[in-house]
C-alpha cells in the first residue's frame, strides 16, 4: 500500500473511514481498506490496508494486510506485509510483521517480531 | 405497456404546460401509455397494484422524490421496471443521481430504456432508493451487536445507497447502489461549508443496522417520515430501474 511496488493499491478505495469526532467501540471487522483519525476501543481486524492518522487514538490489538501508523496504539500490531511507522506515531505493543520502517521521533515500547524470515526458512521444507 | 403515474401536486394549473409539452414528446418517441392520477382518494399503492395485474410493462413515476419512494414501496421485488420524470428542480436528487437532469432529459432516457438492477435500503418495512438520515444527537448506532459507535460532535448521520451528486465524498470513497451494501456516513458539523471537510466525515460499509433515538425521526428519501428503533438492511437488486448515461456510479 505504501511503498513503491504496490502503488496502484495505494489508490485504491477505502471501504471505511473512522472520522476524529467518532470513537468505535467493539470488536470491528472490516474486509477492505480502513482509515483510523478517531478513537477505537476494542479489536481491529481487517484483510486490507490500515492507515492511523496523526490524531487517532487506538487502544486495540490491531490486525491487517499493510498498515501506515501515524498515530497512538496501546496494543499489539500484527500485519502481514509492510509496516510503515512515522515520526508522530507512539506505539506501546508488540509488532508482528514481514516488513518495517521506523521513521525517526516514532516511540515505540514493545518486542518486535519480523515473521518474513521465519515462513522463508520453513518454505523449503515443506517443498520437501 | 408503459403507465405514468402522476404525483398529486401535478394536479396544479401551473403544471397544465409543463405536462402538455410533456405528452407531446412522449407521443412522438412512440412511448406513450395510460396516465394515471394520484390524488386525495387515490394512493400510490392502490394505483401500482392495479397496473401491475393489467400487465404493465414499465411504471413511470412523474414528480419528486416522495413519488419515487412511494412508487418503489409497491414495485419492490417486482420485474417491472421504473422509469422516472422529474418535475422542477427540487427534490429531484434521486433523478439527478440516476443522470435524468430534467423532464425533457428524462423523454429520451426513456426512450433509450438503459437498465440498471438497483439494491434497495429496507428501514423496517420500508423501502428506500436513495438514503435515510437522521440527527446524530443522542443517536445510539448499532452495528450487529459487534461493535458501536458515538460521536462528540454534532452533526447528521446518513444511510446511503444511491449518493447526492452535490454530497462531497473523500476521493478514495465511492458508493454504488448495486453492491450489496449501503454506507453509513457520519458527518459532523464544525465548518461552515457541511460535507466538504473530509477529516469530519467518517463512512462505515453495512449491510445490518440498528437505529435508536428517543426523540428525532428518521427521514426516507428526504420525504418519508420514519419512527425509531428502525433495522436497516439492504435488499440486494431488487429494483429495475431506467437510467441515463450521466448516472453517478
Amino acid at each position: 500500500m505504501f511503498n513503491k511496488q504496490n502503488q496502484g493499491e495505494a489508490l485504491g478505495e477505502f471501504e471505511t473511514i473512522i472520522g476524529p469526532s467518532v470513537k468505535v467501540k467493539g470488536d470491528f471487522n472490516g474486509q477492505g481498506n480502513i482509515i483510523v483519525e478517531g478513537e477505537v476501543q476494542g479489536n481491529l481486524k481487517t484483510n486490507g490496508n490500515l492507515e492511523v492518522g496523526e490524531k487517532a487514538k487506538i487502544t486495540a490489538n490491531v490486525e491487517a494486510k499493510e498498515a501506515k501508523i501515524g498515530g497512538e496504539v496501546a496494543g499489539n500490531l500484527k500485519i502481514k506485509g509492510f509496516l510503515e511507522i512515522t515520526a508522530t506515531a507512539k506505539i506501546f505493543g508488540d509488532l508482528e510483521t514481514a516488513s518495517l520502517s521506523i521513521e525517526r521521533g516514532a516511540v515505540f515500547n514493545g518486542k518486535c517480531l519480523m515473521t518474513a524470515g521465519q515462513t522463508e526458512i520453513k518454505k523449503p521444507s515443506q517443498e520437501k | 405497456m408503459n403507465i405514468f403515474i402522476y404525483d398529486s401536486f401535478l394536479n396544479q394549473k401551473k403544471y397544465d404546460r409543463l405536462l402538455a409539452r410533456l405528452e407531446t414528446r412522449i407521443t412522438d418517441l412512440g412511448l406513450n401509455g395510460k396516465i394515471s392520477r394520484l390524488g386525495p382518494t387515490r394512493n400510490v399503492q392502490e394505483a401500482v397494484n392495479n397496473e401491475l395485474k393489467r400487465g404493465a410493462k414499465t411504471i413511470v413515476s412523474v414528480g419528486n422524490d416522495k413519488t419515487i419512494n412511494q412508487i418503489i414501496n409497491a414495485l419492490a421485488g417486482s420485474q417491472v421496471s421504473l422509469g422516472i420524470v422529474p418535475i422542477g428542480q427540487a427534490n429531484n436528487d434521486i433523478a439527478k443521481s440516476l443522470g435524468i437532469e430534467s423532464a425533457e432529459a428524462a423523454c429520451d432516457i426513456l426512450s433509450a430504456r438503459l437498465l440498471a438492477k438497483l439494491d434497495l435500503g429496507l428501514a423496517n418495512q420500508t423501502y428506500f432508493l436513495s438514503n435515510v438520515s437522521i440527527n446524530n444527537q443522542g443517536t445510539v448506532i448499532d452495528m450487529n451487536k459487534s461493535y458501536t459507535i458515538e460521536t462528540a460532535e454534532k452533526g447528521l448521520i446518513y444511510i446511503f445507497n444511491l449518493i447526492h451528486q452535490q454530497i462531497k465524498l473523500p476521493p478514495k470513497v465511492k458508493i454504488m447502489p448495486n453492491d450489496g451494501f449501503l454506507e453509513l456516513v457520519i458527518s459532523t458539523y464544525g465548518h461552515k461549508s457541511f460535507f466538504t471537510k473530509q477529516d469530519h466525515q467518517s463512512i462505515f460499509k453495512i449491510k445490518k443496522i440498528t437505529i435508536h433515538n428517543l426523540k428525532a425521526q428518521l427521514l426516507l428519501d428526504g420525504s418519508i417520515a420514519l419512527a425509531v428503533p428502525a433495522v436497516i438492511t439492504v435488499a440486494p437488486k431488487c429494483l429495475n430501474v431506467i437510467v441515463g448515461k450521466n448516472k453517478n456510479f
